[in-house]
């Protein structure tokens, strides 16, 4: 953090003085790993979906590791404020935050202050498929019908913001003459209104996201981009079958920084792995509707971040 | 009608002792959050979500929704008393309600506030109770063209703040929004005034602005006269008062006031994304231009005071209400309990009603009661606050700024923010040496972005179509109210210099 107040300087020798000072304690506490709680930072405000899979995940995590996961909600710049928190805390394995794929869309042609490589994954715990809705009463039964459509009209789309995940899946259909119009709404209350008031035709959202919406009858899907069929939803179209094969789940992963100490990591990455593998997080998928196999263990956690991250570069909508 | 039993069942869901202690802690806790200027409303309620993890659903709403409604009421006190808006939603309550108690009828202000926050909570709970249902859809009736009109409505009340030259005022507004528009940008991303520094990325607090040019920037121009050795004429006037409440006949002559903010800050607290804060300043931009009093506004008129706070406490019943019925949140704080609603595994919307109707109407009953409670607790806390004012003034002053600065920094634990505030500080204190006037500055860091996202997001969605903001009946018609209050100072001042030019003709030379 650069921080313009002259007395930054002397602060930092005093910290360093008094970081010598325990450092004997501090070597003696590493014996055992962790022995005073672990920082959890969620870069999304309290009540999001990264918010709700902290809490779900530190309750399950703190029982097994016996200490406790404070979180600490840093919202802001598509979760890049709450990055910038946990980069600039030290490598102790006293830190860790959601990251998830809108803020790895950030990082697209290394635009990012940051690299994927300055993060290590300790596992991808939920993704989700990312899906086109309607309101309920909508003209269109099909996706054929608004697909036929859309090409003879502009239709209005619900994203959460451009140059991400959400914009690209939305305008792959324009390649093919369809007018999909993208329009930002980065409040989710907004986002379901604009559909639901008829001020956008469409919203792209997780089906899990919406959840209340499709079972209260006010919206239902219409498409989904994934490679198996939404579970619950087997009847609706796959973007697959109109040639559209990009799918980019809206993953949530949780992550150290780069070069903490591969023990502590290996303890984390255990703690995730045994809570991934419960009853409680089995059903917390379920109701989510997130992919039955969600889970990605911290080894391939990061190659799947780093294709995951190809696929955003491959298709990033050219600025208009 | 079968609203009256289940209104009773949720009273009595209320009534029992462990949801009665809940109701109380959320109210003090709602109030104390207020009260400090840093620590907003909807970020009590984030700190105050994971401790209802482990209740039970109920005193988990009624903890939350307590919390929500006393935070209306508590940055009250601190705007009136030593003009340190708690909240944003406060900042109207500075213009009349300070001016008030510096005239010593901080009692008599505050008694108003009281008024104001019963009236328009207690109507608005009753709407939100008989309407929820059919009122919801109006909701979904305000898209951003319409937003983008409330907003600009907002901004264009600054022709009542400008105390003088609107000119002084129209450039204190276009600094705000200027400020407003640091860090990135929510539509496209771009960043705009960051000069690399990492800190600006996220743009500056509005509540930064608003702390430090009220609240230090006073405490420096009141330094710079010299302080008064005893306390103000404020404090001798709160001494003074033997009543704080305004007489029944005052309150029945303002009743046109009172239904416009209440009815006000239920339109505005249903539309998804404006709550209190917007309310506040629209209502208080209605009376400006419609009110019978309002030439007096904005130098203590107790009209300022009832139509911002009656708006701020009814949008509480209005944000509810596309909330429980529609699973829709109305405002940042609602926001924060639909999240506590999900994470107990119910989804607010048009089946919560047939499904938990008896946790639907708890909530509708702590609204009732948080109210009622939260005017005793302020009403308690009138005599003792006004007694601070007679402390020697220097001290209050330092104990404001200690309390600017705690607030602010419990805000983001981040030292480049007291920075932030100090700047602002001294911006206060030189705009108020040179006529500039600081309220449209705060209006402009507020509202800026509101304005900027959904004209955006309009022409994004219009395909650039700026007529839209006219031909929608809805947006042109607040537009059209917007446009005729701004012209009309400019108009009579033509007219003005006409006539003073023909009677100076007139005049035998």
């Amino acid at each position: 953090m650069d921080n313009p107040n002259p007395n930054a300087l002397r602060r930092s020798l005093l910290i360093a003085g008094s970081t010598l000072a325990l450092a004997p304690r501090l070597a003696f506490a590493q014996a055992k790993y962790p022995s005073r709680p672990v920082d959890f930072i969620v870069p999304w405000g309290a009540g999001g979906g990264a918010d709700q899979l902290a809490r779900r995940l530190g309750s399950l995590i703190e029982k097994d590791l016996g200490v406790s996961l404070p979180i600490l909600n840093i919202a802001g710049a598509t979760g890049n404020t709450g990055m910038t928190k946990l980069l600039s805390a030290p490598a102790d394995g006293h830190s860790m935050a959601v990251f998830i794929a809108d803020t790895l869309g950030t990082l697209a042609g290394g635009a990012g202050r940051y690299k994927l490589s300055d993060l290590a994954p300790l596992g991808i715990m939920i993704r989700q498929p990312s899906g086109l809705f309607v309101k309920a009463d909508a003209k269109w039964k099909t996706f054929d019908e608004l697909l036929a459509e859309a090409k003879t009209r502009e239709i209005k789309v619900g994203i959460t913001g451009f140059g991400g995940p959400d914009e690209m899946h939305v305008v792959k259909f324009n390649e093919q003459g369809a007018k999909f119009r993208p329009v930002p709404f980065a409040k989710p209350g907004e986002r379901y209104s604009s559909v639901l008031g008829g001020h956008a035709d469409v919203v792209i959202e997780q089906a899990g996201d919406v959840r209340s919406f499709l079972d209260s009858k006010q919206m239902r899907p219409i498409l989904f981009y994934a490679e198996q069929p939404q579970v619950g939803y087997e009847d609706i179209a796959l973007a697959k079958k109109y040639g559209v094969t990009l799918a980019i789940s809206q993953f949530r992963a949780i992550v150290m920084r780069a070069g903490t100490d591969p023990k502590q990591l290996a303890v984390m990455a255990a703690a995730m792995d045994k809570a991934a593998h419960s009853p409680e997080f089995r059903k917390y998928l379920a109701d989510e509707l997130a992919f039955a196999d969600s889970y990605i263990p911290a080894a391939k956690a990061g190659p799947f971040m780093a294709e995951q991250l190809a696929l955003i570069d491959a298709n990033m909508p050219k600025k208009s | 009608m079968d609203v009256l039993p289940l209104l009773a069942t949720g009273f009595g869901h209320l009534f029992t002792p462990v949801n009665l202690a809940v109701l109380a802690a959320g109210l003090v806790l709602g109030m104390l959050v207020a009260v400090l200027p840093g620590l907003t409303l909807v970020m009590g309620v984030v700190l105050a979500l994971p401790f209802t993890y482990k209740m039970g659903v109920a005193p988990a709403l009624i903890l939350l929704t307590a919390m929500y409604v006393s935070g209306t009421y508590g940055g009250a006190i601190t705007a009136i008393l030593f003009r340190i808006p708690g909240e944003p939603m406060d900042v109207p309550l500075i213009w009349d309600g300070y001016e008030m108690a510096r005239k010593g009828e901080a009692a008599l202000a505050l008694g108003w506030s009281l008024v104001a926050a019963l009236v328009g909570g207690l109507v608005s709970a009753v709407v939100m109770v008989l309407l929820a249902k059919p009122v919801a859809g109006l909701a979904l009736a305000f898209s951003t063209p319409e937003f983008f009109a409330i907003v600009f409505f907002g901004l264009a009340s600054v022709v009542t703040l400008s105390q003088g030259s609107l000119a002084n005022a129209l450039i204190s507004l276009c600094l705000g929004l200027l400020i407003a528009t640091v860090g990135v940008d929510e539509v496209y991303g771009a960043e705009r005034f960051t000069f690399g520094q990492p800190f600006l990325q996220d743009g500056v607090e509005f509540l930064l602005v608003m702390v430090g040019a009220y609240g230090i920037g006073e405490v420096l121009t009141r330094m710079g006269t010299g302080f008064a050795a005893e306390g103000g004429e404020a404090g001798s006037g709160a001494a003074r008062f033997r009543t704080a409440f305004p007489s029944l006949s005052s309150i029945l002559g303002m009743k046109a006031t009172f239904a416009r903010g209440t009815a006000t800050g239920i339109v505005v607290g249903i539309v998804p994304g404006a709550g209190a804060t917007v309310s506040a300043f629209v209502a208080y931009g209605i009376e400006s231009q419609y009110g019978k009093n309002r030439a007096a506004l904005g130098s203590g008129a107790a009209e300022g005071i009832v139509a911002a706070k009656s708006a701020a406490t009814a949008s509480v019943g209005g944000a509810l209400v596309p909330l429980l019925a529609m699973g829709i949140p109305g405002s940042g704080a609602t926001a924060i309990i639909l999240a506590a609603f999900l994470l107990h595994g119910i989804q607010p919307g048009p089946q919560v009603f047939v499904a938990n109707p008896d946790l639907v109407y708890t909530v509708f009953a702590t609204v009732f009661a948080g109210v009622i409670g939260m005017c005793i607790l302020g009403y308690f806390a009138i005599r003792p606050l006004c007694k601070v004012l007679e402390a020697p003034e220097a001290i209050v002053s330092a104990f404001v700024v200690v309390f600017c600065f705690v607030g602010a920094f419990a805000a983001r634990n981040n030292l480049s923010d007291l920075n932030v505030i100090a700047a602002f500080g001294v911006l206060g204190f030189l705009f108020e040496r040179y006529g500039f006037p600081i309220a449209p500055l705060v209006l402009g860091t507020i509202l800026g972005p509101l304005a900027e996202t959904n004209f955006m997001t309009t022409m994004v969605s219009f395909d650039n179509d700026w007529t839209v903001f006219f031909t929608r009946p809805i947006s042109g018609g607040i537009l059209a109210l917007a446009f005729a209050g701004l012209a009309w100072p400019l108009a009579k001042a033509v007219l003005q210099r006409i006539r003073a030019s023909r009677s100076a003709h007139g005049q035998p030379g």
